[in-house]
């Protein structure tokens, strides 16, 4: 774990707009964990604001809807910033706004029925990875610790926070809905020390007994990365450790966003599918960071085009997601995703890396989350041995980039160990 | 728009490798300030002889092995300037030069270079004159304390370090003198309070790992508290902490990343291992002093405790 500058200000304090028309969307078919999903609708197609345009293909997979009312233009390859390159269905939006309506008689539903308008919704996990909430939501193991996740420890990154303040109301009945579908012993909600505005009403909620809930508390973490990584909020939370290979409900623990706690409130008291979220744009290259709830599908482009960023001098970064595990990208053409929490437009912040020889200082193996010897996986990848990366379980690197952060020899450890994962023998 | 495409993570500290070095040069300065104060111009001349001996011959190697010239990382000079404080007043400046040449070829290129040497450097330097010339390498001179600049005595005399008075005749030298460094020795050993601040700060500063010297000073200090205990004329445990080159060694040659264990669990055995020889050496053998030939010894078997203290991986 390591204590990084965090770069909150100002975003941590804006208030949250809305953009509402795009003139096109495009929306890449696998914007989630599991399969892609496939098409139900054809080209020159008119659809409406949240209707079905692809299905789930296969249990772990999830839905697409639209997220406006248009025509699709086409179904084509098109820049994915994970895939690099993906199948997307392209919508040409028409200006139209639909409004929801609260659903009524939530508590004669039965849990398969909530699944189900969970699912029908196209709901994934928030936070990065994008797994299919519902699959999350039918554990076959008994839960004891539902931890609710607001950490959010990237650098940066501010949209969890300020949902925290503006919606948790929302949130708080998110939570109601999931502990109900997975009855668990407890509820945690993890905030680290840098949110300190959120506290007090967070801790209002859980002692109203407004929400039915069970046992719940709020925990403040110190602030260090990475505490929102799945296994080390569990390990800071309960002390226990999920082991290599397993998922966090083999140890009776279930970890959701509280941005998927809001979609999931969405979907199922307003039966909104997931087609908009609450972006940060931030870095040194604009004019002004902004959180902004955009339309999945948006393109950053549109956003320049629209005047809703505008750069104060030429980006030499553009990274979607934080900046410690986010990805670059090549140009602005590029969607905004389910699971994106922010971009970023950085100039000064990028400096001129000149890799050195290591020196052994395992300042690396001080500082992984995952006690691995990084340094020993930079070593066997530039002498191509890649027999024995298993042994030393490379498998087992989240890529938080910690190692890389602190490296003084400079080395790219974390793209050393990709290619070391790419290599590693099957089996 | 030009765009670059790297991969993750793009923060990066500040840290890098020649700032490292540069501090722990920065944590020596009061080392070579007690060093000139006691030891005069000759002092100068070894610091100045081995740090120049020592770039020179790092860029004629990395020009011959046709590497980036890679100076600026301030590793050579630390390597010289480390020799240098090792080694006494008395040291010949061909002594001095050949003893860095030894140091940077042999200490550290002909293993690849900086991060692949399994031996610390200027320990190997020292090593080598040892063999090279043992009476050289073993005479200490007293140093010029204060009232003998005014006699100004051009030959030095020379006297034993306080470890040699325990060892062959029973003296005990007063633990002020040895606070403070007013004692016969290497130019850079004697002064244990200049060698405290220097190691204090690359502590503090998270420049040098405190598991290796904290071990190690912690050994020591059982181990000779015990012996004082069975017998006063072994050394108090203060007497141990300041005397030879033990505060030297721990503070600053052992805790060199690239020839100590990686491994937290490592740099523990390490530490306590060396104290261990140091204070076999300075009790049962023939030796008067054991810092070198501890800290050499454990470097050799630093693979072999990384090799049985990997970490268990997070979950198991």
């Amino acid at each position: 774990m390591i204590r990084i500058k965090e770069f909150k200000e100002p975003q941590h304090n804006l208030k949250s707009e809305k953009f509402v028309n795009p003139k096109k969307l495009i929306l890449p078919l696998c914007q989630h964990t599991g399969r892609p999903s496939t098409p139900c609708v054809k080209i020159k197609d008119e659809v409406e604001e949240g209707q079905l345009l692809a299905k789930e293909d296969g249990f772990i997979s999830a839905q697409l809807h639209s997220p406006s009312k248009g025509k699709i233009l086409n179904i084509s390859n098109f820049n994915h910033p994970v895939l690099q390159k993906g199948n997307a269905i392209v919508v040409l939006c028409s200006p139209e706004k639909k409004s929801y309506s609260l659903r009524k008689h939530i508590d004669d539903l039965g849990n398969d029925e909530i699944v189900d308008i969970i699912k029908n919704n196209g709901i994934v996990g928030m936070g990065g990875a994008g797994f299919p909430s519902h699959v999350k939501l039918q554990p076959p193991k008994k839960i004891d610790t539902l931890l609710i996740n607001g950490c959010e420890c990237e650098p940066f990154l501010s949209t969890d926070h300020r949902l925290m303040i503006e919606n948790l109301k929302e949130i708080f009945i998110g939570i109601e809905i999931i502990a109900k579908l997975i009855k668990p012993k407890r509820i945690v909600f993890a905030l680290e020390e840098n949110k300190t505005e959120e506290k007090k009403q967070i801790n209002f909620y859980i002692n109203t007994r407004k929400f039915k809930l069970p046992k719940t508390e709020l925990i403040i973490l110190k602030t260090a990365y990475p505490q929102g990584g799945e296994k080390q909020l569990i390990y800071a939370v309960t002390k226990q450790k999920v082991p290599g290979g397993k998922l966090p409900l083999d140890i009776g623990c279930l970890v959701h966003n509280v941005a998927t706690c809001f979609a999931i409130y969405e979907a199922v008291y307003l039966n909104k599918p997931l087609i908009e979220r609450l972006v940060s744009f931030c870095g040194d290259s604009l004019v002004k960071p902004k959180n902004v709830w955009v339309k999945i599908g948006t393109t950053l482009q549109e956003l320049f085009d629209q005047k809703i960023l505008e750069f104060i001098n030429e980006p030499k970064k553009i990274i979607s997601g934080g900046p410690m595990m986010g990805i670059t990208l090549t140009n602005l053409e590029y969607p905004i995703l389910k699971g994106n929490g922010g971009f970023l437009f950085l100039r000064n912040h990028v400096t001129e890396i000149k890799e050195s020889a290591c020196i052994r200082c395992a300042r690396c193996i001080d500082v992984c989350p995952m006690n691995l010897l990084p340094q020993e996986y930079v070593k066997r990848v530039k002498n191509e041995e890649y027999n024995n990366l298993v042994d030393l379980n490379i498998k087992d690197c989240i890529e938080c980039g910690c190692c890389a952060y602190i490296c003084p020899a400079q080395l790219p450890i974390v793209h050393y160990i990709k290619t070391g994962k790419v290599y590693v023998p099957k089996n | 728009m030009s765009l670059r495409i790297s991969c993750s993570p793009h923060l990066k500290t500040k840290l890098t490798i020649p700032a490292i070095m540069f501090q722990v040069i920065l944590a020596l300065i009061p080392a070579i300030i007690a060093s000139i104060l006691f030891f005069g111009i000759q002092a100068v001349f070894i610091i100045l002889n081995c740090i120049l001996t020592s770039v020179i011959t790092e860029t004629i190697i990395l020009k011959v092995r046709k590497k980036p010239l890679l100076i600026k990382d301030f590793s050579a000079i630390l390597t010289g300037l480390l020799l240098a404080l090792i080694l006494p007043s008395g040291t010949k400046w061909y002594a001095a030069t050949l003893g860095s040449i030894f140091a940077i070829l042999v200490g550290k290129h002909i293993f690849g270079g900086l991060g692949a040497n399994i031996f610390n450097p200027a320990l190997i330097g020292r090593a080598f004159l040892m063999a090279a010339y043992p009476k050289m390498l073993t005479t200490f001179q007293l140093p010029k304390s204060f009232s003998n600049i005014a006699v100004n005595s051009v030959d030095a005399l020379s006297a034993a370090t306080p470890l040699s008075l325990r060892k062959f005749s029973q003296t005990i030298t007063p633990t002020i003198d040895l606070f403070f460094g007013n004692i016969p020795g290497s130019i850079g050993e004697t002064s244990a309070v200049c060698l405290i601040l220097g190691g204090g700060y690359l502590i503090i500063r998270k420049i040098a790992d405190w598991r290796i010297a904290g071990s190690l000073l912690a050994t020591t200090a059982i181990i000779s508290s015990i012996g004082y205990f069975l017998n006063p004329l072994n050394g108090s445990m203060l007497f141990h902490l300041f005397s030879g080159g033990l505060l030297l060694g721990a503070l600053f040659m052992a805790t060199d990343p690239v020839t100590t264990p990686i491994t937290r669990v490592g740099r523990y055995i390490f530490g306590i291992s060396a104290a261990i020889m140091i204070m076999v050496i300075r009790y049962f053998s023939g030796l008067p002093e054991g810092v070198m030939y501890s800290i050499l010894f454990m470097n050799a078997i630093t693979p072999l405790i990384n090799r049985y203290t990997r970490p268990k991986r997070f979950g198991i």
